[in-house]
């Protein structure tokens, strides 16, 4: 008889819950809330409770499988590895390094995204490294890095508890982040006024004080006419502004035309609404802005992140308890992934690749010569596979072909590649079309950290053995390092890849894993001695002063047309997480939500006599699918919404892959679609 | 403990809660393993734990650190035969006055103290005071608008030690509907009537809500109808619930455990 309750963290969201696997014989039986851990207090969502039941599921993958004659065939370790080396060497001999791109993810741990990075720069040759949140908060490292000086939440996720104002927006917390959410309740419960700004109506807003629906697309268009309300009412924080900012009269100038009158005609938002939020957040003393994917998934994403930057800093809500700018992360370790420096432009801790200083330091620390030109984003290695320049790529956990926008240029793209190698835990839409595909261990089979939304570095411990012959992501990105004849890749045990890490890593110089064992600290966390750092910013910007950016309303790239009149919008809900492979093997998350739909208005819907849960077909210009009408109000007139959890009615599909030029992330929230029946 | 629980009362497992990784953590040790730093201060829900590793467990006797209400939960599952009474050995555990409070318990003191104080029970809950005088359109209003934050994260029945149907009524789609958030009213109220003869007012569901919707007034509510119309209360390992009675009020010979 052998039971344990092992404490790590969860696998879904970014909040960073920490809970007890049960495993009672080698089989994990149960999830157990930690009732001392000071983010989810005891508590968790219904995929945290749910967060061991895909773990030991029969479709896990066990066992190395090279391609052969199409079909995927059972081979040894040996023999897959050998595979991945002659093919990545064959192919950078051939084309150069550059030719070769390594996904990392934002699933795996801190000192695997190291590792990742570390194989593409120093055994592979190139920069080109990336991961999936290229596809979400691209554009709040860029925006933020410009406002602040870095990208990551400012505060921290127990401090919404005593907020006196939360402003969220692009967030549906209650159903992407339930336990941040849970701390909203919290606040509302004593008394805090949320106000929320959505175009959907989501759990969250229905109970709010404030309720704002915009039309997708216009969001600086709002935070601009707030701006100016504060500035025009004497709201701003005139002290604040004047010692800790710079670029205030470029802010003046660029909100001097969004009345509340221009802001309601381009956004449907009410004046009155607009106003009566705008005071609400620059009175309150505990203001904090909080925003996720709505914000960010825009072909301009980068500007409007900087306009939700502008109104913290025009109302001195910055460097303070319960305030701040706090994008919501969407992924277990998306943070980290970034932190770590699966990034094409940035090495571990956001230094600059073309930073000839920060080379030559990862330089001497690997002794290897490394490139100073940027690698490719994740959205732009897509387009140059179709052009046949980019030839191969190892994706460590990722599912491009059901996560980016247009699937159908995706697969082309993955068509023209002569070789890709994937790492999963599950046989994924993109390992369909893997040339080798390797079988890694999960969450709940190894150690490690993930750094959550909040920056706290949150342990991993082993509670179980992979299957079959599964391997840790660092076991298998060690090995090809090695076997690609580069050194640095031995490591007996994650702890030391850590303390490498940390050696390059300035925010992470303080972190070890024995250190972290028994408290939680939050980077930047510079040496042994040094606490961590909840709050950011507060006597100083990272980058000094803050920088006012003078940003503008600009339509989304593709808008309605008489051929296609909707605005399709995509996102998550409670019971299932992105592509699917983890909760849809889940009992009962797939109870809950088993099946694609598409929200559609009930206005709308009585106007093409759809009725609810008829089959609709929903297409854009790149492509169609069909899937339930869920006929609803949560949703505005002229906007569609479909989660993107279903292959069998895949919404990227339809997403168009325009980019923001700064950040390349792709503009999910917008595109033009048509309704019809099945 | 160790003493207590090995020596003197001869188990050969122990199910307590100790200190790992600078956090409280449940724990199922052996005879023979330390114990560690044993923490009595959070109190976790222990019955609930050994449900589910109980048939992990085939030979030998169990201790398991009990406060009063654990006692009651536990004559719950020895009645319907889910555990076995031979094999269990309570570590009675006295609450401490902030528990209590917590609680609002009116029945803290397990038959026997083995750690801990006994201190005052609390015999009023104030908030069902406060809603029983209320109009029931007043009082439907205050539980309506708890319910809207409602999350649907199962915590109350996934934590509840007396909550062990194997199909759970709340997963069946007549009654709740899958993917709404929140739940319908239904939701709260198949649960509240399911439970009736079997709450032992542990509060571990009002604990585990990520919501704080104070679901343990609702119990003991709901307990005080039991109580006055069928003079029965949960948790006396000699007495059968109304519940499972013929219609001559004799205990029912095939009696559905889960009911």
């Amino acid at each position: 008889m052998s039971v344990k309750h092992v404490l790590t963290t969860c696998p879904y969201c970014g909040t960073g819950c920490n809970f007890f696997l049960q495993v009672a014989d080698g089989r994990l039986v149960g999830v157990v809330p930690c009732k001392t851990d000071e983010i989810s207090l005891g508590r968790l969502c219904i995929k945290g409770y749910n967060a061991h039941a895909f773990v030991q599921h029969p479709d896990r993958l066990q066992h190395p499988m090279i391609r052969e004659g199409g079909q995927l065939k059972q081979v040894t370790w040996e023999q897959a590895m050998d595979r991945i080396v002659k093919e990545i060497t064959r192919i950078r001999d051939k084309y150069g390094p550059d030719s070769v791109a390594v996904l990392a993810s934002a699933k795996c741990t801190n000192e695997e995204n190291y590792l990742f990075q570390k194989l593409a720069r120093a055994a592979i040759g190139t920069n080109n490294v990336d991961h999936c949140a290229r596809l979400c908060h691209a554009s709040t490292v860029t925006g933020l890095l410009y406002s602040f000086g870095s990208g990551a939440m400012t505060n921290t996720i127990p401090e919404f508890d005593n907020a006196e104002c939360i402003l969220v927006t692009g967030s549906n917390t209650l159903e992407a982040h339930p336990m941040i959410g849970a701390r909203m309740l919290r606040a509302l419960d004593k008394g805090a006024k949320i106000i929320v700004v959505d175009p959907r109506e989501t759990p969250l807003s229905r109970i709010s004080y404030l309720s704002l629906h915009q039309k997708s697309g216009t969001d600086i268009a709002w935070i601009n006419g707030m701006i100016k309300v504060i500035i025009d009412e004497g709201l701003a924080d005139e002290e604040f502004v004047k010692q800790r900012t710079t670029a205030f009269e470029d802010l003046k100038n660029a909100v001097k035309d969004y009345t509340p009158e221009k802001v309601e005609a381009k956004t449907g938002i009410p004046k009155e609404k607009l106003v009566e939020a705008a005071r609400i957040y620059a009175r309150s003393d505990k203001a904090m802005l909080a925003y996720a994917m709505g914000i960010t998934q825009h072909s301009n994403g980068t500007n409007i992140v900087k306009g939700m930057a502008n109104l913290a800093m025009v109302t001195g809500h910055l460097g303070k308890e319960s305030t701040g700018v706090n994008p919501l992360r969407g992924q277990c370790n998306v943070q980290g992934a970034c932190d770590a420096g699966g990034l094409p432009n940035l090495y571990p801790g956001y230094q600059r690749v073309d930073d000839p200083e920060v080379k030559a330091k990862f330089e001497k620390a690997w002794g290897k010569q490394l490139s100073g030109k940027p690698g490719l984003t994740l959205t732009s290695a897509i387009n140059e596979a179709m052009a046949g320049k980019l030839k191969a790529m190892i994706i460590f956990g990722e599912n491009i072909l059901m996560s980016d926008p247009d699937l159908g240029h995706v697969e082309e793209a993955v068509k023209e590649l002569e070789f890709l190698a994937v790492v999963d835990i599950f046989l994924s839409e993109t390992a369909q079309k893997a040339h080798v595909v390797l079988p890694a261990a999960c969450y709940a089979e190894k150690d490690g950290t993930f750094t959550s939304t909040d920056r706290a570095i949150r342990v991993l411990r082993k509670a179980v053995d992979p299957p079959g012959e599964a391997r840790p992501d660092w076991v298998i990105a060690c090995d090809l390092g090695k076997r690609l004849g580069s050194s640095g890749f031995d490591f007996p045990s994650s702890a030391e890849i850590m303390d490498e890490m940390a050696s390059v890593t300035p925010q992470y110089g303080g972190i070890d894993h024995d250190r972290i064992d028994k408290q939680v600290l939050r980077w930047p966390c510079p040496t042994k001695d040094h606490q961590g750092t909840r709050i950011l910013h507060a006597q100083k910007f990272t980058k000094g002063l803050g920088v006012f950016a003078p940003v503008h309303h600009a339509p989304p790239m593709e808008e309605p047309s008489e051929e296609y009149p909707f605005i399709l919008t995509t996102g998550r809900n409670l019971f299932q997480y992105h592509t699917g492979t983890m909760t849809r093997r889940s009992v009962k998350l797939e109870r809950e939500s088993p099946e694609p739909y598409a929200e559609i208005n009930r206005s709308d819907a009585n106007r093409l006599s759809i009725a609810d849960g008829e089959r609709i077909a929903v297409s854009s210009k790149r492509g169609s699918i069909t899937l339930k009408a869920r006929v609803t109000d949560r949703i505005i007139p002229g906007s569609i919404f479909i989660p993107f959890h279903y292959a069998e009615a895949a919404a990227n599909r339809l997403t168009n892959a325009a980019l923001d030029p700064i950040s390349n992330i792709p503009e999910f929230k917008v595109c033009a679609a048509k309704v019809g029946k099945a | 403990m160790a003493r207590v629980a090995f020596d003197e009362r001869g188990a050969d497992h122990l199910l307590l809660m100790r200190e790992e990784h600078g956090n409280v953590a449940p724990a199922l040790i052996s005879k023979g393993e330390d114990v560690g730093d044993v923490r009595l201060d959070i109190p976790y829900q222990l019955i609930t734990i050994l449900e589910t590793v109980y048939s992990c467990v085939p030979k030998g006797k169990i201790a398991v650190i009990t406060r009063r209400c654990d006692e009651k939960a536990l004559a719950e599952l020895t009645k319907r035969g889910y555990v076995d009474e031979e094999r269990m050995i309570k570590i009675g555990l006295a609450c401490s006055r902030e528990q209590i409070a917590m609680c609002r318990c009116s029945d803290p003191v397990p038959s026997k103290v083995d750690f801990g104080e006994p201190n005052k029970p609390v015999p009023t809950d104030e908030l069902s005071e406060r809603l029983s005088k209320m109009s029931p359109d007043a009082r439907l209003q205050f539980w309506v608008k708890q319910f809207r934050k409602c999350n649907k994260c199962f915590a109350c029945t996934h934590n509840c030690p007396v909550c062990f149907c194997d199909d759970c009524v709340l997963e069946e789609r007549t009654f709740v509907p899958e993917q709404g958030i929140p739940p319908g009213l239904s939701f709260h109220m198949i649960r509240s009537y399911h439970l009736i003869d079997k709450c032992i007012e542990c509060g571990e569901c009002e604990r585990s809500c990520p919501a704080e919707i104070p679901l343990l007034t609702l119990r003991k509510m709901l307990a005080r109808d039991m109580k006055e119309i069928h003079g029965f209360v949960p948790g006396d390992p000699k007495t059968v619930s109304p519940l499972n009675t013929t219609l001559e009020g004799e205990p029912m010979e095939e009696e559905c455990d889960e009911c």
